[in-house]
């Protein structure tokens, strides 16, 4: 049993940090617990179990001062007058209610701050303070201070703020719901006979205020179908509105007739409510992941700002105004946001984002650096040769690709088959008036307009909305979250699949260390649980990728170290439990003296290391013993083998990589010859090569994770990137899944084929529908009643079957329907939370 | 200090009186009830005295239950939730503690008033009109008190559970206020306004209302505040909640009306009104299953902790109820429950279960809070669950039983065509069993309510009351300006808005200048020539009979079935009550219908009925009334009456009042002196069984019976 | 049949309240956030003063 931290609920080294007899796993957790405890907000640790988030390290508040650039400020506020400011910050830690608790508290930290308000679903927070008290910068400290740091990029000042939309929609439903229960209320007693007892005027009074309250609901809330059947018909496109503003027309119509000849109180209940369903299965089908943004470009991955050398000392700058010749300085971790010159420093730059490239590049003073690379190390110092929008990856967004806009749902299944439709009906109510013309001519009209009533398809406008919308949230459980309820059809067109690797298909995390001892070999004499805990303690503490990797894969109870050292492009060291252990590159404990006594190499010297197979790795020293070294290779996901076997049976498969060839024959085993496979593609080739496919006449789907594959990804029919953590930033896509799921991939496909298959038999139903009421219309017998029975009941029909039908089909294809494994991603690290969101 | 920041406090001891007042009429109301359900089986137990006797307290049981407890456990509820959801204690204490004091003094003088016999007869109405102003009063205070509360909120958002709040301030006002139109005549009596089917239609368009926004709305607010207090969780799906409410407002308000009507149903609309009833269904289901998912994955819990067990409870017989009403408004259905105890099963699955369980609920969540403590015995409050639980399966099982042999025994035939049963009797008798396991269970349940009482009493002295919480909170003004402004010609986009409101305009006048020159045309209900105001001893008589309460157990509407017309007669006509002020059709038949007592039985036989039902009926549970016998006819306040009943639209002759009013009544009680005196019984003519007889005798004889088909003329409930 | 009218006028009258009353919520941006809300009403303001004296376990239901 460990001890796990009392706020951030990690594992502890022993109990070095603890107060009131509670234990903590660093001094930043400690800190936290101990100034919500001064400030009277010790609830927070009542409303979950360790609410808090890990402190990495304590924060600078230099680090947030250019929040204080007026610009910046500018860019970020709100609102602001003179004493009061408005600030909207995207926190990702947000996970729970102790955080939105703690947040909305957070003027008992200080006293500048005023009204906080929390939008879990988004992870933000708004924040009401006296900039004359403390400034933003200072508030954005704070909250880092606390465990919730700010996500701070270039998009979040372009997040886009909710629209009116909503609402509208929200005001027009709400006002067709209003009319259609009052209406029922008076023509309900008419259907029920009670008007003969009271009185003509009865029925003549409801008619009047039917129609006085449909009236709003026909030009407000059915506004949309109105507008775009009109732009249809301008367009020469016979889309599905048409037919449904001329039924609306038509009913309409028909009741002010009726109701003006004292024939009853006419069909305004079923013309509301048939505006209700409609509108109610275009909400339904807008399932919107609030928490997720699907178009990103190459900003929303680049800081807000970076630290730029001046004579006068470091000052931190907004990188929208880099200049070229600018001093910046990296720390490890940080992005390069302009191509830049090396001055320097030791730069070891992870490009595997940007390119695809798997392993980090030692570059050499005044080498060419190019903007997205990650630092990793130590600090360097570069100088900026181009401003930012025209370094070489932000090119890439200046492709054509970019700049058509897509969605339009024209050639949606509902639209092709409406097209027919329209025609069809228009033909019959043409048709039937004739006929009446010859055999009852005062029936031809009433009989004309009866038709286009019943024909009014509302059922066949709800099938496929009900089914998008379903299949939406059914994927949404398995942590794949669509752009918008059209991509189902596009993903059922897919034919050909090409992938990314790098992030892609493998992935750097804990499953790609392999221990290789100094025996020589892997699994001789492996190391001892206590190594293990050694080595793993050590490892937490730094943040070197590689350290991280090698901790996780130990996955120890960590233990206390001391006199902690990082040697920037050399390795750490530091005494655990009396030993003193190294871990770095073989130069580096060569450097440090590392002798070795041990059977494969009697001189000892690490170089036995050289026997090491390829892919980078990370040497060990137990007490200046040369112990071994660990192997890290960017090992491919669980079941991808599976994965890629199954997609192969069915699709056309490609691989795209930006790396070097190193791996070719690795992939070419698991693609088998028919697939093709392209390595060191910039990303301009990736786009390309979607196109070229295009051009072939095929549908394609990019599967891709960095902005290297941002190109491909918005060329394809469909692009699906893959992300760690859905916090994450992914690059603009249709699809966002959670790396976990992509397994899964096969059963998806089939499942928006399945849901394409329901949307089709939803089409039938209606159909059948519609043609009973042709018939009863057609021969002249539709009487209001009619229409209030059939309308709701085939509604209510198509809405039991797609919802019912695409819901078992999920079932059936995904077994099971809660994701594979745990995930990374903040949101699932706390499940109460999470399930309660879900839940909404 | 931080000056972005208020600090106020949350008023603890309005809660709290709220919650002792719940405590303490919830034992009475319920005692009430007990004792009324005795006399169901054992009709000596009124002991001979007016004021318990069934007929009297049967409306103090129904109003103590809904207005006292219901009323108060909603107020705990609200004056809790509301402070705390808006961030900011009540508008006024004044108006809070006028509400909690004038309703307790409403709620004693219905405890004085009803049974002394001071009544209106219109069920949950009952209350006379002094206490009826005096109700809007304090309503309207409570009113005030909630919106001034939500103006000063420091919380932008209203939690949906406010929303429920609103609708049932505003709509129970309404509700109130329309249905109370009646015309005093004395400083405690008054006839209502409406007459015969009006007044039946405005009465069940109240009760039905009253049902869904005093008992319905305000407990599904509290559901949506306690539950996932209780649970720790937040509710299933918030914006399933918001739907639910307004899905209530838009859809459900429609309900009353139809409600009345099923009974007129044409038999080709039933599937119609299947059709709508499910649409009933609907926003009252989600929010039970809203309630219920809110627990998944959280029973475990619900295991441990009693307040949640009755939490569950209280929902699931919510949407049993809802379920079940809808159903009921059916027409096959309708035409066997209606009438038959099946409806007072149906009302207390509500009562006890969704509205009783989810009160002890909240009961027991709050008074831990208010006295910072623990529950002093959760054991205990597990005993009361399972006592109580027991109770009510023994109060509605039985009565469902009973309620469905009683209709299915009045619609019995033989098959040469005749009643199988055509004594009323003998259906009472076969279902007496059933009252006495109905009142077994009413024990239980009080029992267990007690044992809560002792066990929150306990808690109390355990703890420490908290008269004030504090709180802090940015106000809503630092806010500003609110996120998200539109301009309202954006709302609702210019141009299309002018043409609405333009067109909208014009079609009402156009309607309402086609109306009004029909509505002037004199209304067609079918007025019978021969049906004639009712004499001035017959009025008087009704008034007894509405100050018994006789019609808590006999109807006045014979419906168009065969199997109620081979019973009791032709079948009733609207026409026949345009002199009902107020109507009498009543909702239950504990004994046979009277529309057509009169010419029956002799006078005779009605005097000695009075003086000892058993005596000419054996087996009666009916009470004895022989105090009739002997209490004076108070003619003096007939003119008073006469008055006011032409002031509603009875035309008596102006000035008839005066002198020949009384001349007539000495006259009429002198013939029945007469008839008595055959029937070998020595009354004198200034007692008021002689005015009742004279009503009862009238009853239903202004028509002659004429065989006619049955087309549904009729509406009640 | 008169009352009728009353019934049907009195119900509109509350139904047109409650439209504008929706109208206005819409508008004032209350439907914004629907979820933040429901887990905004779980912790109690209650508990704040013990808290003070750090966090000692509370009954289950604060």
């Amino acid at each position: 049993m460990v001890t796990v931290c009392f706020h951030c609920g990690e594992p502890c080294a022993g109990d070095a940090f603890a107060q009131d007899g509670k234990p903590f796993c660093c001094l930043g957790c400690q800190t936290v617990f101990h100034l919500l405890q001064e400030n009277g907000l010790g609830q927070f640790y009542e409303l979950n179990a360790a609410p808090g988030t890990r402190i990495r390290a304590t924060t600078v508040a230099a680090r947030y001062a250019f929040l204080d650039d007026p610009v910046v400020r500018e860019k970020l506020l709100d609102y602001a007058d003179d004493q009061r400011a408005r600030v909207t910050l995207r926190l990702p830690a947000i996970h729970c209610v102790a955080c939105v608790w703690l947040l909305e508290n957070l003027f008992k930290l200080h006293p500048g701050i005023g009204r906080s308000v929390v939008n879990f679903t988004r992870r933000e927070a708004t924040i009401t303070f006296a900039p004359d008290r403390i400034k933003l910068g200072e508030l954005a400290a704070l909250l880092a201070s606390i465990g919730y740091e700010p996500e701070l990029t270039c998009a979040e000042t372009e997040a886009p703020r909710p629209s009116l939309v909503r609402k509208k929609q929200w005001l027009q439903i709400g006002l067709a719901a209003f009319a259609f229960g009052n209406i029922m209320l008076m023509s309900v007693p008419v259907y029920l006979g009670l008007d003969r007892f009271n009185g003509p005027w009865f029925r003549v009074l409801a008619g009047w205020l039917s129609l006085a309250m449909a009236l709003p609901v026909v030009t407000y809330s059915a506004s949309d179908f109105w507008r775009s059947a009109w732009w249809s018909l301008r367009q020469r496109r016979l889309t599905l509105d048409v037919p449904i503003a001329l039924g609306l027309a038509a009913i309409y119509g028909q009741s002010f007739f009726e109701v003006l000849a004292h024939r009853g109180p006419g069909y305004c209940d079923s013309l509301t409510g048939l505006i209700l369903f409609l509108l109610c299965g275009r909400v339904f089908q807008q399932k919107t992941h609030e928490r997720l943004i699907f178009d990103r470009d190459y900003k929303g991955f680049f800081p807000l700002a970076v630290i730029r050398k001046t004579p006068a000392g470091e000052e931190s700058v907004p990188i929208s105004r880099l200049q070229p010749g600018d001093r910046l300085v990296l720390r490890h971790g940080e992005l390069l946001p302009a191509d830049a010159k090396l001055v320097g420093g030791d730069a070891w730059l992870d490009y595997s984002f940007v390119t695809g490239e798997a392993e980090p590049v030692r570059c050499a003073p005044g080498s060419h650096l190019y903007a997205g690379g990650r630092q990793i190390g130590g600090r360097i110092e570069v100088e900026t040769v181009r401003p930012v929008v025209q370094s070489r990856l932000a090119a890439l967004w200046d492709n054509e690709a970019f700049r058509k806009r897509r969605d339009d749902d024209l050639d949606s299944l509902t639209n092709r088959y409406s097209r027919r439709f329209t025609k069809l009906v228009i033909g019959l109510a043409l048709a039937a008036a004739v006929f009446w013309l010859f055999h009852d001519a005062a029936k031809a009209l009433p009989v004309f307009t009866a038709v286009l009533i019943v024909a009014c398809p509302c059922a066949l406008a709800l099938a496929a909305p009900l089914t998008h919308g379903t299949a939406q949230r059914v994927l949404a459980r398995l942590n794949l979250f669509l752009k918008n309820a059209r991509v189902i059809e596009r993903l059922a067109q897919v034919d050909t699949i090409v992938l990314d690797k790098t992030g892609t298909l493998t992935t750097a995390d804990a499953s790609g260390v392999a221990f290789i001892s100094a025996e020589g070999g892997v699994r001789k004499a492996d190391l001892s649980v206590e190594e293990r805990q050694w080595i793993g303690s050590l490892a937490r503490h730094s943040t070197h990728p590689n350290s991280i990797r090698i901790a996780k894969s130990l996955a120890v109870a960590p233990r206390p170290v001391s006199g902690f050292q990082e040697i920037s492009g050399g390795g750490i060291a530091g005494e655990v439990a009396g030993h003193e252990i190294r871990l770095g590159s073989m130069a580096w404990l060569e450097k440090c003296g590392v002798s070795g006594r041990n059977r494969s190499n009697p001189e000892g010297s690490p170089s036995a290391a050289t026997t090491l197979p390829v892919g980078s790795h990370t040497g060990i020293a137990i007490d200046g013993v040369w112990r071994g070294g660990f192997q890290l290779e960017n090992a491919l996901r669980p079941e991808v083998e599976k994965l890629v076997a199954r997609l192969g049976s069915r699709f056309e498969l490609a691989l795209l990589s930006g790396d070097n060839e190193r791996e070719a024959a690795r992939f070419r085993a698991l693609f088998g010859e028919r697939a093709t496979l392209r390595f060191n593609r910039s990303p301009a080739d990736k786009l390309e090569f979607i196109r070229e496919l295009q051009h072939g006449g095929r549908r394609v789907m990019m599967v891709g994770d960095g902005l290297n594959d941002a190109g491909a990804l918005r060329q394809a029919d469909v692009g699906v990137a893959v992300v760690e953590s859905l916090g994450a930033f992914s690059p603009a896509s249709d699809v966002i899944l959670d790396a976990l799921q992509l397994p899964r991939l096969a059963e998806v496909l089939a499942f928006s084929r399945q849901a394409a298959r329901v949307v089709r038999l939803g089409f039938v139903i209606s159909a059948l529908y519609n043609l009973a009421g042709l018939s009863i219309a057609a021969a002249g017998l539709l009487a209001p009643m009619v229409c209030a029975v059939l309308m709701p009941l085939s509604s209510a029909t198509v809405l039991a079957f797609a919802c019912g039908m695409t819901a078992w089909s999920g079932r059936r294809i995904f077994a099971l329907s809660k994701p594979l494994g745990a995930s990374t991603s903040p949101a699932r690290l706390r499940e109460p939370a999470v399930k309660w969101i879900e839940g909404a | 200090m931080n000056t972005n920041v208020e600090t106020f406090k949350y008023d603890n001891r309005i809660v709290r009186a709220f919650a002792m007042a719940t405590i303490v009429w919830g034992v009475v109301g319920m005692s009430v009830g007990l004792l009324a359900a005795v006399q169901l089986f054992f009709p000596d137990a009124n002991l001979n005295l007016p004021f318990i006797t069934f007929g009297r307290i049967r409306p103090l049981h129904t109003n103590a239950v809904i207005f006292a407890f219901v009323g108060n456990g909603m107020f705990t509820g609200i004056y809790y939730s509301l402070q705390r959801l808006c961030k900011a204690r009540m508008f006024s204490d004044f108006l809070s503690w006028f509400n909690f004091w004038g309703w307790q003094l409403i709620i004693v003088s219905a405890a004085l008033t009803l049974p002394l016999g001071f009544t209106t007869s219109k069920e949950y109405a009952e209350l006379e009109w002094p206490i009826d102003i005096a109700i809007t009063v304090v309503w309207v205070a409570f009113a005030v008190n909630l919106f001034g509360t939500l103006v000063k909120r420091r919380e932008q958002h209203m939690y949906v559970a406010i929303w429920f709040y609103i609708a049932t301030v505003v709509t129970i006002a309404v509700l109130h206020i329309v249905n109370s139109m009646e015309m005093p005549w004395s400083a405690l009596k008054s006839y209502s306004m409406y007459a015969g089917v009006q007044d039946a239609l405005v009465q069940w368009w109240y009760g039905h209302n009253a049902v869904a926004f005093f008992l319905t709305t305000p407990y599904l607010g509290l559901m949506y505040y306690f539950l996932p207090k209780a649970a720790n969780r937040p509710v299933f799906s918030y914006r399933l909640s918001i739907i639910h409410f307004w899905a209530l407002i838009f859809l459900y308000i429609w309900a009353g009306p139809h409600h009345l009507l099923y009974t007129a149903l044409p038999d080709w609309a039933q599937s119609l009104g299947m059709l709508f009833s499910l649409m009933l269904i609907a926003p009252s289901w989600g929010g039970m299953l809203n309630g219920l998912l809110t627990l998944r994955g959280a029973w475990d819990k619900v295991r441990q902790d009693p307040m949640l067990k009755f939490m569950v409870v209280a929902v699931t017989a919510y949407g049993m109820a809802t379920l079940e009403g809808p159903a009921l408004s059916i027409k096959s259905v309708n035409s066997l429950s209606h009438y038959t105890d099946w409806t007072i099963a149906h009302a207390h699955t509500g009562a006890l279960g969704w509205n009783g369980f989810l009160t002890f609920s909240m009961l027991y969540w709050l008074f831990p809070q208010l006295y910072r403590t623990k529950l002093w015995s959760v054991k205990l409050a597990n005993y009361h669950f399972w006592i109580s639980l027991l109770g009510m399966m023994f109060y509605i099982v039985p009565i469902y039983v009973a309620g469905v042999t009683e209709g299915l025994m009045w619609k019995q035939f033989t098959k040469d065509g005749f009643l199988q049963y055509p004594n009323f009797l003998e259906t009472i008798v076969q279902v007496v069993p059933m009252f006495r396991l109905r009142a077994l269970g009413g024990t239980l349940y009080i029992l267990g309510t007690l044992l809560m009482a002792y066990n929150l009493y306990r808690t109390a002295k355990s703890g420490q009351f908290e008269p004030e919480t504090v709180a802090q909170a940015a106000p809503l003004a630092s806010h500003a300006p609110a996120s998200g402004k539109i301009k309202f010609h954006r709302l609702l986009e210019g141009k299309p808005l002018f043409f609405t409101v333009l067109s909208i305009v014009a079609i009402l006048v156009g309607g309402i200048v086609e109306i009004i020159p029909m509505y002037l045309i004199k209304e067609n209900v079918p007025t019978i020539a021969s049906v004639k105001p009712y004499t001035p001893l017959e009025v008087m008589g009704r008034d007894i009979y509405i100050r018994e309460g006789c019609l808590g157990c006999h109807s006045q509407m014979i419906r168009p079935f065969r199997s109620e017309t081979e019973r009791y007669g032709e079948y009733s006509k609207s026409g026949e009550y345009v002199y009902d002020h107020p109507f009498l059709w009543a909702s239950e038949r504990k004994g046979p219908d009277l529309a057509r007592e009169g010419g029956r039985y002799p006078d005779g036989w009605h005097f000695n009925h009075m003086d000892d039902p058993r005596s000419t009926s054996p087996g009666s549970i009916m009470p004895r009334y022989s105090w009739l016998l002997t209490q004076p006819l108070d003619t003096n306040s007939l003119p008073a009456r006469l008055k006011a009943l032409r002031k509603v639209g009875v035309p008596y002759p102006d000035g008839y009042e005066n002198g020949p009013a009384q001349k007539d009544l000495a006259a009429q009680a002198s013939r029945v002196v007469q008839n008595l005196k055959q029937g070998a019984v020595t009354a004198e003519s200034d007692r008021e069984i002689i005015a009742l007889i004279a009503y009862l005798q009238r009853l239903g004889t202004d028509i002659k019976p004429a065989p006619a088909p049955a087309p549904a003329t009729s509406t009640f409930e | 049949m008169s009352v009728i009218l009353i019934l049907i006028l009195a119900s509109l009258s509350v139904a047109v309240a409650f439209l504008i009353s929706f109208i206005w919520a819409v508008r004032s941006g209350q439907y914004e956030d629907t979820c933040t809300p429901a887990l905004r009403i779980l912790p109690d303001d209650a508990a704040e003063k013990n808290s003070a004296s750090g966090s000692k376990p509370k009954s289950s239901n604060s």
